[in-house]
């Protein structure tokens, strides 16, 4: 709870000091429009082209594309400490400031930045979303909304995770490692589509290793009424844990590696 | 035990070498950052930390406060161990970077206290008292409202030092805090910190280069050297070692004045002034005023040791540092 409260007032002050900047601040975020917009005219001129992909329908796509945008660009806002400068404040040796405080090394890094511009790219996500709903007919109950809401959190800790990866790179070789975007973007690029279209190398990829079909789109197709390489219905609701376990493994693996830590500068 | 504990201290760094020619891996190379270091520190004891760049000082100070893990030996403080009982360590102490800030750019200073009395949970009365006996002390009053990244490198110095001393800490470690400050900063910084030593009993650790702050704070002195201590003790005795030459400057009534000075005391003219060196251990300065003394009416005199920057830099040299 107290955590909570340090977050929202870090949140606070963290805005409050963006707005020292609003045209750069309007500037930005209207970018991140165009941006984001980008990405979904690509979704409407395949289902233009195509009508469907395999067994889904227009709606469907626009529905995993919606999910994948609003889950990834939540993290990106709200997660914006390990998804943002990470490795920099590992690099730099900032990450030092942290360690001299008596709170968890995850909760200050969380609390040390917010980028409200992406409220852009959730507004696409959420049209997305909105429009897939519609044209694919779905019927709104409880467990629906509640997977829903599971597999965005959980999608939000699988983020997270792969981000931390960069960080820990940066402990060992004091340097970012690109390939670990290949995980992240990549994977948000890829799984903006059922992984069930892919070859099955990279369906493997990223339901087993990265498992962005178990946290996000297993529940999606569920909530659609197809499920995923039909597996039953319930199995939707444990799936996506394994994101947050994986966040986990990760985790612990980032405070193991903080031993090595080197504290770069002065 | 004392207050601070530490013990065959060891740190060591991999760096990686340039790829050479030919081969495929980089080669790797062992350094020692810290050696057998052993020393202790009693509360209230305020402690100048010196040594040339890349001694090893940061990387003691980092391991003391909680960031490094060291690679060898033991180190409590107040009977915690730093990096194992991490949270439990750094809500006791205070720590201030002179060259990296630790509170929030955008932001006015205030608004930055007030976060840390989150992070550090002080309980709302204690907080206001003590902010207002801090911004007193340091004079911050008219700053509090004014975002970091707009004061001066002296403002920003002292509004550092405030927000690491909220919590009231019983250890303060300054990594060199007077760099870049200029005179009354420095002065005004001192005399702060002094004021802390003694009113509240605070253990303060200073690493620094500037050997004025060691002269007008630090009873005590520790060198560092290559990773290894090499001297613990009072700064007196430090320098003793060292001081061995005085320079004396004379002005005589008269302009032809010239007086008898033995040979390993060359004297040069500089104006209407006689500049003399002599070492005071081969010929005692009451000798040499009485000859001075002889050799005319004498206007001005003084008579000065060396710079103090200077013995440090011989005492390095002789170190082989």
């Amino acid at each position: 709870m107290e955590t909570i409260r340090l977050y929202l007032h870090s949140m606070r002050m963290l805005i409050r000091s963006q707005m020292q900047y609003p045209a750069s601040f309007f500037m930005q975020t209207l970018a991140q429009l165009v941006m984001e917009g980008g990405e979904m005219m690509a979704v409407i001129l395949l289902v233009d082209r195509f009508e469907r992909l395999n067994r889904w329908e227009a709606g469907d796509l626009f529905f995993f594309f919606g999910l994948m945008s609003v889950t990834f660009y939540l993290t990106e806002c709200f997660g914006r400490g390990i998804t943002g400068n990470f490795p920099h404040l590992i690099r730099t040796g900032q990450l030092d400031t942290f360690l001299i405080r008596p709170r968890g090394t995850l909760t200050q890094v969380l609390c040390s930045a917010v980028d409200p511009r992406r409220i852009t790219c959730i507004a696409v996500g959420i049209a997305a979303l909105v429009m897939g709903c519609n044209m694919s007919h779905v019927l709104w109950t409880v467990p629906k909304v509640f997977l829903m809401a599971e597999a965005i959190a959980c999608g939000f800790f699988l983020l997270l995770g792969l981000f931390t990866i960069e960080g820990i790179f940066c402990i060992y070789a004091v340097k970012s490692v690109e390939l670990v975007n290949a995980l992240t973007y990549g994977g948000r690029s890829a799984c903006e589509y059922p992984v069930d279209t892919y070859p099955r190398p990279l369906r493997a990829l990223f339901t087993v290793l990265v498992p962005f079909a178990l946290t996000m789109q297993q529940p999606g197709s569920v909530i659609l009424d197809k499920p995923l390489f039909d597996w039953p219905a319930w199995t939707a609701f444990v799936s996506p844990l394994s994101g947050v376990a994986l966040f986990g493994l990760i985790w612990l693996w980032f405070r193991k590696t903080m031993q090595y830590y080197r504290s770069a500068g002065s | 035990m004392s207050y601070i504990h530490v013990k065959d201290l060891e740190k060591r760094f991999i760096v990686r070498e340039k790829r050479k020619k030919g081969a495929f891996f980089r080669e790797k190379k062992m350094i020692n950052a810290l050696q057998d270091v052993s020393f202790d520190i009693e509360h209230g004891e305020l402690l100048g930390y010196i040594g040339p760049n890349g001694a090893g000082k940061s990387t003691t100070v980092k391991i003391l406060s909680g960031i490094l893990t060291p690679d060898g030996g033991e180190v409590t403080v107040g009977g915690l161990v730093p990096w194992k009982e991490r949270k439990e360590h750094v809500r006791r102490i205070g720590v201030v970077f002179g060259q990296r800030t630790q509170l929030w750019w955008d932001v006015p200073v205030r608004d930055s206290y007030d976060l840390l009395k989150d992070i550090y949970r002080i309980p709302g009365e204690e907080y206001t008292a003590r902010l207002k006996e801090l911004t007193e002390a340091l004079q911050l009053d008219e700053l509090l409202r004014t975002p970091l990244r707009q004061l001066s490198l002296g403002q920003r110095m002292r509004a550092e030092l405030c927000g690491s001393l909220l919590h009231r800490p019983e250890l303060l470690f300054l990594d060199e805090p007077t760099i870049g400050l200029d005179a009354v900063s420095k002065l005004a910084l001192r005399d702060f910190l002094k004021w802390e030593n003694s009113r509240y009993g605070t253990t303060i650790l200073l690493t620094t280069h500037d050997m004025e702050d060691i002269v007008a704070l630090c009873s005590r002195v520790m060198v560092l050297g290559h990773g290894r201590k090499l001297f613990d003790g009072t700064l007196h005795d430090l320098l003793g070692r060292y001081d061995t030459v005085r320079t004396v400057t004379v002005r005589y009534e008269e302009a032809d004045a010239w007086p008898e000075l033995p040979d390993n005391a060359p004297a040069v003219c500089d104006g209407e002034n006689l500049v003399i060196t002599y070492s005071p251990a081969e010929y005692p300065t009451a000798e040499m005023i009485a000859r001075l003394q002889g050799a005319g009416t004498i206007r001005e005199l003084t008579v000065q040791p060396r710079n103090i920057d200077r013995l440090v830099a011989d005492m390095y040299r002789e170190m082989d540092l």
